[in-house]
């Protein structure tokens, strides 16, 4: 119940919200980049949704953008906000949030490293795992692990003679068709 | 700063005192940190990479192996988060099987625990015994699942194989006995006067702000606060169990230590009900190829509670047969990161290990 | 930090000392076998004779670890291709997906686990027929 409230209250107050409701403890709002950190600061506020639990990010390589999602709990823990919104793949950029929650710091520097957003304002962009890294973020899209693996690591040899079952047994059954065709022309 | 006193040691990756392939810069002024640096990069092996390359059935393989010790919460989560988007339902059975599973599993994690723990402190005898008593249990996941330590087994859709014929007895009496090993654990070891004169009033966590900085499992019940997502958020069937969340006051490590060893009790009595409760039926739907099996455009968020904490998982589909984004948020990459290195700084040198195990912390989870 | 003087905490980690008066949870290996649980996934069987080749074990291992291959062994009439599957093993990750979707149920997963070998090539395995 005072769930539909606040749903009726966030889009009264920030209009281009999009609000969906997916579990019984978990709604998800959709809003532009520019109202992300009001809403944040706003359910914060009103409605206890203090816990940023997660920072995850989505490339939708289709549609030229990256789905940021801020996963708020509430303080009793007992319902989840997904508060979503699209940044540009091109210039990702995104205002930090690790001054209000110290957590994001370390999870926007993982996301940095991932994807290449950069986060304004973040201390300590720094590698997090990958040493030396000189490709592309490798969990955008157009980072192609297969081919890396190719370019980079050598296989096990004794493999080589891995056959082709489709072709295999179309061929077998083409010979075996030839063989009876000259089967029947001899009798 | 740069007295003959002052020095920076690695702490790991090469350490028996560390909990997995991660290392903590230490400077220390005598014995005293006065700064900690986590650092992680030893074992990326890129796992949500390689999930948007498979099927989701394909993938099904590989999430178990997100955490070591306790890989079932994984396979619950993955399983969920699928089931969630692709609008299933579990039969009942086989949602009992999976609370089982994870409560064994639960409990194979808290020895484990209870090992690394006393070893970190040099109680080396009670850290064989818990593995001992924790490959009993492993015994029996052999039996179901086929595997030790790897399931395999949560299945999105259900579970992979049923219950053996006189599997629930077997549990039952494992169960009776574990209790009773619970007991001399207590003594040699929680009530051990070496074991509290080291743990009390060691890493002490302040309550008021624990929560808003996203720490989660252990840390919160240990100075407190009552978070346990099968009680906050039920998932499968844990709203029909009957449990209590154990909670201590202090904060310190060995607040943490009692915590964890009443969960232990609070899954034994978890597993009985279950057992008791056990439904006939069905325990798996019928599931289409691998290559038939789509997933639609949504995303959601999914979260159990494993040993150490909330575990959860976000997971969006976009209308193949591949999953377009899976996340994984286990307790680590935060008690690893915001936590330890605030932690550590005043603490004694000998106390790393000691913190860092009541901590649990697994770098898997930190380079998915 | 402060040492208290705890005499229950002291006496307590005594009841170790029960210790001596119990069986050993290890069981000493090569004499006494562990019996390993019915349905352990180990090391992967064949049934040629009910082999059709169709490489549907091939197409689900995301890991590549099965090929399909030319044998000289016997093998099943309705077998197309004529091709049966082998397996290395540095790849494989017993997840037994392969035995999911086997249309004959030919390809199982034995109880048998222990490999020793000193070749790096002997990985590649060919499964047995049983």
């Amino acid at each position: 119940m005072e769930e539909s409230i606040m749903n009726q209250t966030i889009k009264n107050k920030f209009a281009s919200a999009d609000i969906e409701i997916k579990r019984t403890d978990l709604s998800k709002v959709i809003i532009s980049k520019e109202r992300l950190f009001k809403l944040i600061a706003f359910v914060g506020k009103e409605y206890e949704y203090k816990i940023l639990n997660a920072i995850t990010c989505c490339d939708w390589i289709e549609e030229e953008h990256f789905a940021l999602t801020y996963i708020m709990s509430t303080l009793d823990r007992k319902h989840t906000l997904m508060i979503q919104t699209m940044i540009g793949r091109k210039s990702a950029t995104i205002d930090t949030l690790s001054l209000e929650f110290p957590q994001a710091n370390i999870m926007e520097r993982d996301l940095h490293e991932m994807y290449g957003i950069d986060f304004v304002g973040h201390p300590n962009l720094r590698e997090l795992s990958l040493e030396n890294w000189i490709h592309t973020p490798p969990l955008r899209r157009e980072f192609d692990t297969l081919q890396f693996v190719n370019e980079n690591l050598t296989f096990r040899e004794g493999r080589d003679d891995n056959v082709d079952t489709k072709a295999e047994a179309k061929r077998l059954r083409a010979i075996k068709k030839a063989q009876k065709k000259a089967q029947d022309a001899n009798t | 700063m740069q007295t003959p006193k002052h020095i920076t040691i690695f702490h790991g990756p090469q350490h028996p005192g560390i909990t997995g392939n991660m290392s903590v810069e230490l400077d220390l002024m005598g014995e005293t940190i006065q700064k900690a640096t986590t650092h992680v990069g030893y074992l990326h092996r890129g796992f949500e990479k390689l999930i948007e390359r498979r099927t989701v059935i394909q993938a099904f393989t590989i999430v178990c192996r997100i955490c070591v010790p306790e890989p079932d919460p994984n396979e619950a989560n993955f399983a969920l988060a699928v089931e969630e988007l692709a609008k299933m339902e579990v039969p009942v059975r086989a949602q009992y099987i999976r609370v089982l599973v994870l409560e064994l599993s639960r409990l194979a994690a808290q020895f484990l625990w209870m090992a690394g723990q006393s070893g970190s402190i040099g109680l080396y005898a009670v850290g064989q015994w818990a593995i001992a008593d924790r490959d009993l249990i492993l015994d029996l996941f052999e039996e179901l699942t086929g595997a030790r330590v790897y399931h395999m087994y949560i299945y999105p859709g259900g579970v992979r194989r049923d219950l053996p014929e006189g599997f629930l007895q077997r549990v039952s009496k494992l169960m009776v006995y574990l209790k009773k090993r619970l007991k001399l654990y207590d003594d040699i070891f929680i009530n051990n006067a070496s074991f509290k004169n080291r743990a009390i009033g060691v890493g002490i966590i302040d309550a008021s702000n624990a929560l808003k900085q996203g720490f989660v499992g252990q840390v919160l019940r240990g100075c407190g606060i009552k978070a346990d997502v099968r009680k906050d958020a039920p998932y499968l069937i844990y709203d029909k169990l009957e449990f209590e969340i154990p909670t201590q006051q202090a904060g310190d490590v060995y607040a943490r230590a009692l915590v964890r060893r009443a969960e232990m009790d609070q899954s034994i009595h978890i597993l009985h009900q279950v057992i008791e409760q056990m439904p006939q039926g069905d325990i798996m739907l019928k599931m289409p190829t691998h290559r038939k099996f789509k997933l639609p455009k949504d995303d959601t968020w999914v979260k159990v509670e494993s040993a150490r904490g909330e575990f959860a998982y976000y997971m969006a589909g976009d209308g193949s047969e591949k999953i377009r984004r899976m996340q994984v948020r286990g307790p680590s990459l935060v008690h690893a990161y915001t936590l330890l290195e605030k932690l550590l700084v005043g603490a004694e040198l000998s106390d790393v290990a000691l913190i860092m195990n009541s901590l649990g912390i697994c770098p898997p989870e930190i380079e998915r | 930090m402060k040492w208290q003087i705890d005499i229950e905490g002291t006496l307590s980690p005594l009841a170790i000392l029960g210790a001596f008066f119990q069986k050993p949870n290890t069981i000493a290996y090569p004499t006494i076998k562990k019996t390993t649980a019915t349905g352990y996934r180990g090391f992967h069987t064949n049934v040629l004779a009910d082999c059709i080749g169709c490489a549907n074990c091939q197409d689900v291992c995301m890991n590549d670890a099965i090929d399909m291959i030319k044998s000289d062994q016997e093998y099943n009439k309705k077998n197309a291709s004529q091709c049966i599957p082998r397996i290395d093993y540095g790849r494989c990750c017993w997840c037994s997906l392969c035995t999911d979707v086997c249309p004959p149920d030919s390809l199982k997963l034995d109880e048998e686990y222990i490999g020793v070998s000193k070749h790096a090539s002997d990985f590649i395995y060919m499964p047995k027929n049983k």
